[in-house]
């Protein structure tokens, strides 16, 4: 494969050493050939920091680990340490023991799904909705985009909603943000980031509705109510498209807002109960036949 | 699998505490080192489908995967939210690896397949119909019906890729380090195996440059 033919080329290991040499921060030639990206730090190519500000915590300093090779690893079909090829082989077993484990599942599968929940959240890695909600395949329908925004006009997650209340008739949707949200520091910074600065303008906006409440936060405080208001504004966004508004009169579809701690793994659920009034307004403006 | 009332979601809450629990007693410093930051290798662009959750079918843990799902695993060009995810992705994560990942029995392409007005989703499947069109004597010289919607969705998830590799992000990152390489697989819901395509990557790539070139090439050392 492809991957197994680049990785014939030598250049890159021999540039990959010799960037090493020039780099007074990594001490080894293995801890950069692991991760590659410490040692390259921010390219003149690139117009704006690639680890700086955009994430919320920089990751600890590398050391030689066996689950970040890069793409060039010679033979990854092979190689242990590759982790695309440990992903293929641990599908493997992954398959062979949820066979096991669940006899009727794959045969149940592929006769359709039936998923009570859809959800809403952020591409964030350390956020596996599934995962973390200890559920199984066939149980969760996902959509995830960068800090679990919702534009009123994108087609991407507008289509989702539909498949999901209008075919799929989910019970439950879910809008969950988390701590620690790289998009939700980034709209609290200023920082010029090129395509991701439209998707992110409704935390901007957000921001400066709650210019005063922010402000007189820390940092990290102000970081999570803005995580928070962006869920609740999400749920907004979902409460007004007609397919929900009928489903939650028709079939009592219910809607939540949750936020997830990434440095406990604790999902909480957040007050989203609107007043009569506001639900009053809402039903005027949005509801469609 | 869904055996819960549908009435209540608390059945969540106690699979959360839950797993919470095992992760810690597996690994105490498991959430710490995650609070600390993501530098995941991997951007996973699948389908919204409850049946295909990434993690699971990879084998991967918390903070190794960068996720977007949506309908059908489309890459759209003019699509903002993959265009943000895949840039987020590439340029400040710096993924070493894209992976598309369809799967068999998918709706979406099904849909496409269909002559009917499915109003809101129309222009989004609308992608796959010109999926169609794009292999369009390929996919009719198939007979059987099952093989050839097989044969959409994994078309479907080759152009993808082919999308993805029109970016500036991966192009420029590409010429730059090598990385991140793009990967199609297809995953089957009778079995839970993923199916490599086996994308040939840089001759993709070359093909995609003749028109849709946004960097200029590698960088001389």
């Amino acid at each position: 494969m492809a991957v197994a033919r680049l990785t014939a080329r030598s250049g890159l290991l021999a540039r990959a050493v010799r960037a090493t040499c020039d780099s007074p921060s990594h001490q080894m030639a293995q801890s950069f050939i692991s991760r590659p990206t410490r040692a390259t730090g921010s390219s003149p190519t690139v117009p704006f920091s690639t680890t700086a500000s955009f994430s919320c915590a920089k990751t600890p300093t590398s050391t030689p680990d066996a689950k970040s090779e890069t793409p060039t690893q010679t033979d990854n079909e092979s190689d242990p340490t590759d982790r695309y090829a440990a992903g293929l082989r641990l599908n493997k077993e992954w398959a062979a023991q949820t066979a096991r484990d669940h006899p009727e599942l794959f045969p149940t599968l592929a006769n359709g799904q039936k998923p009570q929940i859809l959800w809403i959240g952020c591409s964030d890695s350390r956020c596996p909705e599934t995962t973390f909600l200890g559920l199984h395949p066939g149980d969760v329908f996902v959509h995830r985009n960068i800090a679990n925004v919702m534009h009123p006009g994108d087609l991407s997650s507008s289509a989702v909603i539909e498949y999901a209340v209008q075919y799929l008739r989910v019970s439950h949707v879910v809008v969950c943000g988390h701590t620690a949200c790289g998009g939700v520091a980034a709209a609290m910074g200023n920082k010029n980031l090129g395509i991701l600065d439209p998707w992110l303008l409704p935390l901007r906006q957000l921001r400066e509705r709650n210019l005063e409440l922010l402000s007189n936060m820390t940092p990290d405080e102000a970081a999570m109510k803005l995580a928070e208001l962006n869920v609740r504004e999400g749920l907004n966004v979902v409460k007004q498209k007609g397919v929900v508004l009928n489903a939650i009169q028709e079939r009592g579809l219910q809607l939540h807002g949750l936020i997830y701690d990434v440095g406990s793994g604790v999902l909480s659920e957040l007050d989203t109960q609107d007043s009569e009034e506001v639900i009053r307004a809402r039903l005027t403006a949005f509801q469609t036949e | 699998m869904a055996d819960q009332p549908a009435h209540t979601l608390d059945h969540i809450f106690t699979n959360n505490k839950k797993w919470v629990e095992t992760k810690r007693n597996t690994d105490p410093a498991f959430f710490d080192k995650l609070a600390a930051g993501q530098k995941p290798d991997y951007l996973y662009i699948g389908c919204s489908d409850s049946r295909v959750p990434a993690n699971e079918i990879m084998g991967l843990e918390a903070g190794e995967v960068f996720v977007h799902r949506n309908i059908a695993n489309l890459v759209n060009n003019v699509d903002l939210n993959v265009m943000s995810v895949i840039n987020y992705a590439v340029r400040h994560l710096r993924v070493k690896h894209i992976i598309v990942c369809g799967h068999y029995n998918c709706g979406g392409v099904q849909a496409a397949l269909t002559s009917a007005d499915l109003g809101l989703l129309n222009p989004w499947l609308r992608n796959i119909r010109d999926v169609y069109r794009l292999h369009e004597k390929e996919l009719d010289a198939i007979a059987d019906e099952r093989q050839r919607y097989n044969r959409l969705i994994e078309l479907n998830v080759v152009e993808s890729c082919r999308n993805i590799i029109k970016t500036a992000a991966v192009q420029q990152s590409y010429d730059r380090d090598e990385f991140p390489v793009v990967h199609g697989l297809v995953f089957d819901l009778h079995d839970g195996l993923l199916k490599n395509l086996n994308i040939d990557f840089e001759a993709m790539l070359q093909d995609v440059k003749k028109i849709y070139c946004l960097s200029p090439g590698p960088k001389k050392d």
